[in-house]
């Protein structure tokens, strides 16, 4: 467990100096902070607009930070040789990946912990504490969209462990873009009866094979209050586990291939 | 005495898009002793680094064997006991120097802040220890290379080119260190470009040219066949067709005649003939074949597979 947990340290400090994650996150953290502001130009309720934007900022500034942070995670060993000298100890490659994987969720837990934290300052601000429950209600959306960032980040260490950087980034990116928009369509598609059972077939293979991150998107139930999701707790639990699980098997195919990969 | 490294007929190939199949490094036989310092030779892409990857477990071989420490390679029961110095390492730049090697310790279990100070203090970094790696220069990264290589006391040190492109003060720091690690002991395998090097502190070698070893064994012994130059002058022509030598060589100079023969023959024989035909012996120059001479003649000779 101390390799882990030493390597999973170490990729923590790299990623917190990384200038390109902390711009982006800086970007994030500024249209948190003017978000207050664009109330203004909705016609809509200010607090509407400015939970969706708020939200929508940390889920898009995440998203990016997960893939830049993942893609380039095995790759960048590999070419600065700082592999060799790791594996050459006694370090299990599995012990080396699940180190790295660690070591990206809590780069992700902190920077979207420090989004989160001036989201809910904010949120105060603007609302003069009305309703104190509404903060911890809101902060439920991070909360959902790091299990998310998890998974994400996982399909980017999966896929750097055989493919190089820049396919990689599209290729997770467009992962994320279709598992979270497929399901959705799938759920049409299944519900319509006009659909070729062949197209029906299909739909459900993608469906069951792809990561389903829709699963996260709780921002409509946190936006418009009167939305609920019944059964709050089993939902959030389920796709928690959903998210551990999918979580494991990409690593675990993971592991299997960079075990067997030339480095 | 035990062998530290032992391979059989090590393969590792390639398969190339239109070449087919490469073999990088071919049915290689090697055998290092324990305690030795042993130079690993060979021109760029010779397979030298492919076979350091092969013996630490980092790549796979095709076919054959290899034994590090007595046991298989890969065998993480021998990670334990052997340490890695790549070419050009890089490490962590936002550490310092204790800092990285408190990260390279705790992959062992090494908890021990004393340990990382002495060993800093043995590669004469101690006093930039708390400074970060991204301001060492080229010879201190590879000295706190060196130091993380000590950690856990390893009885094999595998160091890949380990003085490239140091200063000449740096290279002599490195080369003790080297030394200091044969007294101490230890094994050291050492792939390098540096043959001067390689031969100071080298006890033996082995030359690998395009995957196949070339040559192997003692450097003494390798580098015998050298030969010696004797300038003479007033030597009557009738004693020249006297030097029944072997693969001796006579020039005439203006200054008078100069005999280079190999070093297997007697000087003194030869040196009492001129004398006694009244002539001058004016210099006998041994010329000691160098590593740079058998290397250039190794990889050079046809046959050797290319």
């Amino acid at each position: 467990m101390r390799p882990i947990l030493s390597i999973a340290a170490t990729t923590v400090g790299e990623a917190i100096r990384r200038r390109v994650l902390l711009v982006i996150l800086l970007i994030g953290v500024l249209f948190i902070v003017v978000a207050p502001g664009l109330g203004i130009l909705s016609a809509r309720s200010e607090t509407t607009v400015l939970r969706a934007f708020m939200l929508g900022v940390i889920q898009g500034v995440s998203m990016i930070i997960a893939v830049i942070l993942t893609v380039y995670m095995i790759p960048n060993e590999i070419e600065r040789r700082t592999i060799y000298t790791i594996l050459s100890k006694p370090v299990q490659r599995w012990q080396f990946l699940v180190g790295k994987y660690l070591g990206a969720v809590l780069s992700l837990l902190l920077m979207m912990s420090m989004m989160s934290a001036v989201m809910g300052v904010m949120f105060f601000l603007q609302q003069q504490s009305k309703n104190p429950g509404e903060i911890a209600d809101l902060l439920k959306g991070p909360a959902m969209y790091f299990i998310q960032m998890c998974l994400l980040a996982a399909v980017g260490i999966f896929f750097s462990t055989f493919l190089p950087p820049l396919v990689n980034f599209f290729l997770s990116i467009g992962v994320f873009l279709v598992g979270t928009f497929f399901n959705p369509l799938f759920q049409t598609l299944q519900e319509n009866k006009n659909t070729a059972p062949m197209v029906k077939l299909i739909a459900q293979g993608v469906n069951t094979f792809l990561p389903n991150f829709a699963n996260y998107n709780v921002q409509n139930p946190i936006i418009n209050p009167t939305q609920q999701i019944q059964n709050e707790g089993r939902y959030f639990l389920g796709v928690t586990v959903y998210g551990v699980v999918y979580i494991s098997i990409l690593l675990i195919i993971g592991i299997l291939i960079f075990d067997r990969r030339e480095v | 005495m035990a062998a530290a490294i032992e391979t059989k007929q090590l393969t590792k190939s390639y398969k190339a898009r239109q070449a087919g199949t490469i073999n990088v490094v071919d049915h290689l036989d090697l055998h290092v002793e324990e305690g030795e310092i042993f130079g690993f030779l060979g021109p760029n892409g010779a397979g030298k680094t492919t076979t350091i990857k092969m013996l630490l477990g980092i790549i796979y071989p095709t076919s054959g064997e290899g034994y590090v420490l007595g046991k298989e390679i890969g065998d993480m029961d021998v990670h334990r006991l052997i340490s890695y110095l790549p070419e050009r390492p890089y490490y962590y730049e936002h550490m310092t120097g204790l800092e990285l090697l408190k990260f390279y310790g705790s992959l062992f279990g090494i908890t021990d802040k004393e340990k990382f100070v002495q060993l800093l203090e043995k590669v004469n970094l101690h006093r930039d220890m708390t400074k970060p790696i991204s301001n060492y220069s080229k010879g201190m990264q590879q000295r706190v290379g060196l130091a993380q290589s000590l950690l856990n006391d390893p009885k094999l040190l595998f160091l890949d080119e380990p003085t490239g492109g140091l200063d000449p003060i740096a290279h002599r720091e490195i080369r003790d260190l080297i030394l200091s690690f044969r007294d101490e002991g230890r094994t050291v395998f050492i792939s390098s470009h540096e043959l001067s090097e390689v031969e100071l502190i080298c006890d033996r070698v082995a030359i690998i040219n395009r995957g196949v070893i070339a040559a192997q064994g003692k450097l003494t012994e390798l580098l015998k066949g050298g030969r010696i130059e004797i300038t003479a002058e007033d030597v009557p022509a009738s004693l020249l067709s006297d030097f029944n030598i072997v693969d001796a060589n006579i020039r005439t100079l203006p200054s008078g005649l100069l005999l280079d023969m190999p070093e297997e023959n007697d000087p003194n024989s030869v040196i009492d003939a001129i004398r006694a035909h009244k002539g001058r012996v004016i210099s006998v120059v041994p010329r000691r074949k160098r590593l740079e001479d058998l290397f250039v003649e190794t990889v050079s000779t046809p046959g050797v597979k290319s």
